[in-house]
């Protein structure tokens, strides 16, 4: 489904953020990236679907090259669902409005297709009753779960999440992780940039550990928590698993 | 003291008013047209288009505007070839000078759209056209509003420098009676005050939609 | 297009050459003064808008709507035709007999008194943005509430100010220009005089305008390398406007 071949990526001032990375994720499959802040997780996600542009090696998806200038990346990217770790809903359109703008703009869908769809999203991620309010009253679990449901909208082949809780009071964490475990039981392709090692445990298929923009670990989840080998990330799981 | 110089001559001094009332109507809806285009371009990653709208606004907000009137007036006439009259290129200086100062609001409204916004649309599958449409224009907008009155008000003020070339705007028009009439004290409070309510009103909206703004939902 | 022929020797010809020099000084001498009238008024005005005195915040408050909302031309009138007989009679006799320059004195004043009222509100908008957070920091480690403001809000609230104070003083020399209208002739006003013998009034102002253009820009290049000294590793960075 996302093939990444050996990328590398650097920024405008020349530090190198990404540093010659490969992995495969098969369709169905949830990946969970783990790492300290600035090992360049974030920006290898948004390289998948081309919201940063990387210099060295392929990326693709479904077959299509993300960086091929003849590729569509606006059909490309109505493929893959994005969710971020500040929600970015649009402040200023309702609940409904967030969720059926793209599907309606990039879709062509009818208000009415889109707004049913829409419904029964708000349905499955539990705030059907949220439908014509802001942004701005909902809590951030509540944001958080509206941000999942605007990307699920365009019935996307692969999801990314890009720090979904960190953003979250912990009492809020539980109800945006439980949906998206429900979204990597139902089958959906999932890469996950997160320290939510219970949520790596449970659903996850394989775990990255990345460091200074290289994969530091990468191993199938039972032996990453049973066997990981590397001394940095024994340090790293430590900190975090107290 | 003689407050009846006022009520004597109301008539021609309301006639003034109305001439500062067109005068700063077309400074602002052309200063706001022209404003747009170049907060448009300031934006741009491209060249050609960056360098040239920066050094306008650049290079206008460096002027005064008196100066500006002072330039278009001797200026206009050479360019289109024959004396158009105080009030056209009293017109072009201002919207040529309020563009600038537009420009850079239209730049900050759009600038205070965050990265993740435009990221979180185009990662839908948005073109760059429907994310400024639907995303960050009506942003941009919202958070202008504000900054956009203030500057109406000030444009409202400026018009009185229109005052040096002779066009007889409404200060223009106070400054003749008091020639006549030779009552100062009385005729500029009258002028400060007339002012003072219509810019006031014009202040107290703009603070208004600041705090609706504040207070709407982020 | 009209024919013209342009005469750019009026610039430096005798006598408008020194003329240029002289209006170029007045220029810069007379926002200066404004200016130091404008900061010592502006953060009097500030301060009392900052005090628990209900009446000293509504003075500061109304200060700075009276002149903020009525134009800088049509304060120097009154300051220049109706001040004055406001005045004593002999008081204003006396002026009229010895002060040799009168309309640069109201324009000192009047440009002096009309930018106080935006200093003032530069100021305090440094002010209000320092997060209450930073008092109760302060006041809890001890500092009494002058050393709180010393050594902890002004030095902060002083470099969110400083670009917003730059474009302020940039404004107040803009607006000297309009001097000229009660006969100072500084830049601008000795464009147009000069114009007005010699009818090249578009060669007088193109040149003015480079002045402008370059006091600006020097101004400009200086205050951002003083912000950059000052600024504090780790917070955002302000542009100028």
């Amino acid at each position: 489904m996302i093939q990444i071949r050996q990328v590398s990526l650097w920024y405008r001032d020349g530090r190198k953020v990404v540093d010659n990375v490969s992995a495969e994720i098969r369709r169905g499959q949830t990946v969970v990236i783990c790492g300290p802040s600035g090992s360049g997780k974030s920006s290898l996600l948004r390289c998948i679907n081309g919201l940063e542009r990387f210099q060295e090696g392929e990326i693709l998806v479904d077959g299509i090259s993300v960086s091929s200038p003849s590729t569509d990346l606006h059909a490309l990217r109505a493929e893959i669902g994005m969710v971020f770790q500040h929600f970015e809903l649009y402040p200023h359109m309702t609940v409904l409005d967030n969720i059926t703008l793209a599907p309606r703009k990039v879709r062509k869908k009818t208000r009415q297709e889109a707004e049913t769809k829409a419904m029964e999203l708000l349905n499955r991620v539990g705030i059907p009753d949220k439908a014509a309010v802001y942004p701005g009253e909902l809590s951030g679990g509540q944001q958080q779960r509206v941000a999942i449901a605007r990307s699920l909208a365009m019935e996307p082949k692969a999801m990314l999440f890009d720090e979904p809780t960190s953003a979250l009071d912990p009492e809020m964490i539980k109800e945006v992780l439980d949906v998206m475990v429900d979204l990597a039981r139902s089958g959906m392709t999932m890469v996950v940039v997160s320290h939510e090692m219970g949520f790596a445990r449970e659903v996850a298929d394989e775990v990255i550990f990345m460091d200074a923009g290289r994969f530091i670990e990468k191993k199938a989840t039972a032996s990453f928590f049973a066997s990981a080998e590397n001394p940095r990330t024994r340090e790293f799981l430590s900190r975090i698993l107290t | 003291m003689d407050w009846n110089v006022i009520a004597r001559n109301l008539g021609f001094m309301a006639g003034g008013l109305v001439l500062t009332f067109q005068l700063a109507a077309l400074a602002i809806g052309g200063g706001l047209l022209l404003g747009i285009l170049l907060g448009l371009c300031r934006v741009s990653s491209v060249s050609w288009i960056y360098y040239p709208s920066t050094a306008y606004v650049h290079f206008f907000r460096s002027q005064p505007l008196i100066l500006v009137i002072f330039w278009f007036y001797f200026l206009v006439p050479i360019l289109v070839g024959r004396p158009l009259g105080a009030f056209p290129s009293t017109v072009v200086a201002f919207i040529c000078f309020e563009a600038a100062y537009f420009a850079e609001i239209v730049r900050g409204g759009l600038q205070s759209v965050s990265r993740g916004q435009t990221m979180a649309a185009y990662a839908c599958g948005l073109r760059y056209s429907q994310v400024q449409l639907h995303v960050v224009i009506p942003q941009a907008l919202r958070n202008m509003v504000p900054a956009l009155t203030t500057q109406a008000v000030v444009i409202f003020q400026d018009t009185s420098l229109a005052y040096v070339i002779g066009l007889r705007e409404f200060l223009r028009r106070v400054n003749l009676v008091d020639t006549r009439e030779v009552r100062s004290v009385e005729l500029y409070c009258f002028a400060g005050l007339v002012y003072l309510v219509l810019c006031s009103m014009g202040s107290i909206l703009a603070r208004r939609l600041e705090q609706r703004r504040g207070a709407a939902p982020a | 297009m009209l024919h013209y022929d342009f005469e750019w020797s009026v610039l430096w010809r005798y006598p408008y050459g020194g003329m240029f020099i002289q209006g170029i000084w007045t220029t810069v001498h007379l926002s200066l003064f404004s200016w130091m009238i404008a900061i010592l008024l502006g953060l009097t005005v500030c301060l009392c808008r900052m005090t628990p005195l209900r009446a000293a915040r509504f003075l500061g408050g109304a200060y700075v709507e009276l002149f903020r909302n009525i134009p800088l031309l049509v304060q120097l009138f009154f300051w220049y035709f109706a001040a004055p007989s406001l005045l004593p009679r002999e008081l204003e006799l006396w002026l009229y007999g010895n002060v040799k320059d009168l309309g640069y004195l109201v324009a000192v004043i009047a440009l002096g008194t009309y930018t106080a009222a935006r200093v003032s509100e530069a100021i305090r908008s440094g002010l209000l943005a320092v997060p209450r957070g930073q008092y109760r920091a302060a006041h809890s480690t001890g500092l009494s509430g002058g050393q709180t403001y010393r050594h902890v809000v002004l030095p902060y609230a002083l470099r969110i100010s400083w670009p917003l104070l730059t474009t302020e003083f940039l404004t107040c020399f803009k607006n000297s220009a309009l001097a000229m209208t009660i006969g100072v002739l500084e830049t601008t006003g000795t464009a147009a005089y000069v114009d007005s013998f010699t009818f090249h009034g578009l060669e007088t102002t193109t040149a003015a305008s480079c002045v402008y253009l370059a006091t600006s820009g020097a101004v400009i290049l200086t205050m951002s390398r003083i912000e950059k000294r000052m600024r504090i590793p780790g917070l955002i960075r302000r542009g100028y406007n």
